[in-house]
């Protein structure tokens, strides 16, 4: 772990994006969780971006905003912004989703739309309290930090247990959750992937609902298209409840 | 926080709601400032036009991740386009990941509202007088880390100077611009190159 006198030393690189990615990663992650104030790396920071200034602007060709306006419309954001807020988390223990009898099992109805909070899956990567669970091809948080900042996708998750993130980086997936609702000591959440029509598939559990919960996913999204959490007495081959926590995997 | 930099966080939060007509005023207002910026690093229009356009779309396809109270969003864009620019120059440096790149300078982006302003004010003349006002081997340390992409281990080598003392030109010369442009009361940064612990030698 880097300490706050080298990474007061490296403020100037660090604000020119002049040192060495390993290096880099490890002055991000200090800053962000260091309680200081580190007022030297945010001046070399706010100095950093005169450099371009210096530079005459250059009007670009007529063609090039056509060009990208005509890119724009063809190229989806990623993590939409949800057309209404997300629903705040009852404050007691988790309900079903859907608690009306299904006609079919709940993993075989139309996953729940997605709604996305990238900023605040940011704001739990960089303040949050860890607890990483895991079962482990994630060794510690810097690995989480990395999968997050090379995130191929990443799908909001929401329903009566909370919010969280599946994060698709590569052929790994992690569920990453802050505050998940508490429960009792004989439960645990259990993690289903959700391929169509098919059997929902167990890919890993969460017990410890303190701070930031990570979990590696047992395999990767492949083509799944929901991802669900229920709450089980241990861990089981198909689930016996309705989802608490549901992310739509689909566009 | 200025009118820019709210002009700047309303462009975000229209384009985040997937309004590609605010990215075009985004563009009309910093497209040739980050044109600029790709030109100095890559040298050719055409490649340097395809750098821009390539860095609007990072911030159309990613602008998610970008919060307005905790960055600029100028910032954000011109880190983008330098490290675009510089990946295509830095052949090099195949390793470099554009995703995390462009992750990692969400970071770096956080000017307060006030310097925001005053850089806002800041003609590209005074920056260059800025410039010009350093000592020769600082100058050349920041173009090198800046716009040549890299690292201060690699500008001490260029230069034939230790790692330390490379890194404490680079902060002796963003110490002096700022000060230069803003008369800044910020905290003494030291006077010697060569300030470093030695695990930055």
């Amino acid at each position: 772990m880097m300490n706050c006198t080298t990474v007061n030393e490296l403020a100037a690189a660090y604000a020119l994006g002049a040192i060495e990615a390993d290096e880099e990663r490890r002055v991000a992650e200090h800053l962000s969780t260091c309680g200081q104030q580190h007022s030297d790396v945010r001046s070399m920071i706010e100095a950093a971006a005169l450099v371009p200034v210096s530079l005459e602007p250059v009007a670009p060709s007529a063609a090039l905003r056509g060009r990208l306006m005509a890119t724009i419309a063809q190229t989806p954001q990623e993590n939409a912004v949800p057309a209404t807020p997300a629903q705040a988390p009852q404050p007691r223990a988790p309900q079903p989703i859907r608690s009306a009898e299904p006609r079919r099992p709940w993993w075989q109805l139309a996953p729940l739309p997605a709604s996305l909070a990238a900023v605040a899956l940011a704001a739990v990567v960089g303040i949050g309290s860890w607890n990483i669970s895991l079962n482990q091809q994630l060794g510690d948080r810097d690995a989480a930090l990395r999968a997050v900042a090379s995130a191929d996708a990443i799908f909001a998750a929401q329903g009566t247990a909370g919010a969280g993130w599946v994060i698709e980086s590569g052929e790994q997936a992690i569920f990453m959750a802050e505050d998940l609702l508490d429960l009792p000591a004989d439960q645990l959440y259990q993690l289903w992937l959700i391929d169509g029509d098919n059997a929902p598939v167990a890919v890993g559990t969460v017990s410890d609902t303190d701070g930031v919960a990570l979990v590696t996913l047992e395999r990767d999204l492949g083509s799944a298209t929901t991802f669900a959490i229920t709450v089980e007495s241990e861990r089981v081959d198909a689930p016996t409840s309705e989802p608490v926590l549901v992310a739509s995997l689909g566009t | 926080m200025n009118d820019d930099r709210r002009t700047d966080a309303r462009l975000a939060e229209l384009i985040r709601s997937g309004d590609s007509e605010a990215l075009g005023e985004l563009y009309d207002r910093y497209a040739a400032a980050a044109l600029a910026t790709a030109m100095r690093v890559v040298r050719a229009r055409d490649e340097a036009e395809d750098v821009v356009h390539d860095a609007f779309v990072a911030v159309w396809r990613k602008i998610d991740r970008f919060d307005a109270d905790r960055g600029s969003l100028r910032a954000w864009l011109m880190t983008v386009v330098r490290n675009r620019a510089i990946d295509r120059v830095r052949a090099r440096r195949p390793n470099m990941d554009l995703e995390v790149a462009d992750e990692r300078s969400l970071l770096r982006t956080g000017p307060n509202p006030t310097w925001e302003a005053a850089l806002g004010r800041t003609a590209a003349t005074d920056v260059q007088a800025a410039m010009a006002s350093l000592p020769q081997e600082q100058r050349q340390a920041v173009e090198l880390a800046y716009f040549e992409g890299y690292t201060y281990r690699e500008v001490a080598e260029i230069t034939g100077v230790a790692p330390g003392t490379a890194n404490g030109r680079l902060r002796l010369a963003l110490a002096k611009l700022r000060d230069a442009l803003s008369g800044s009361t910020a905290a003494p940064l030291g006077s010697s190159e060569s300030m470093f612990s030695e695990d930055t030698r």
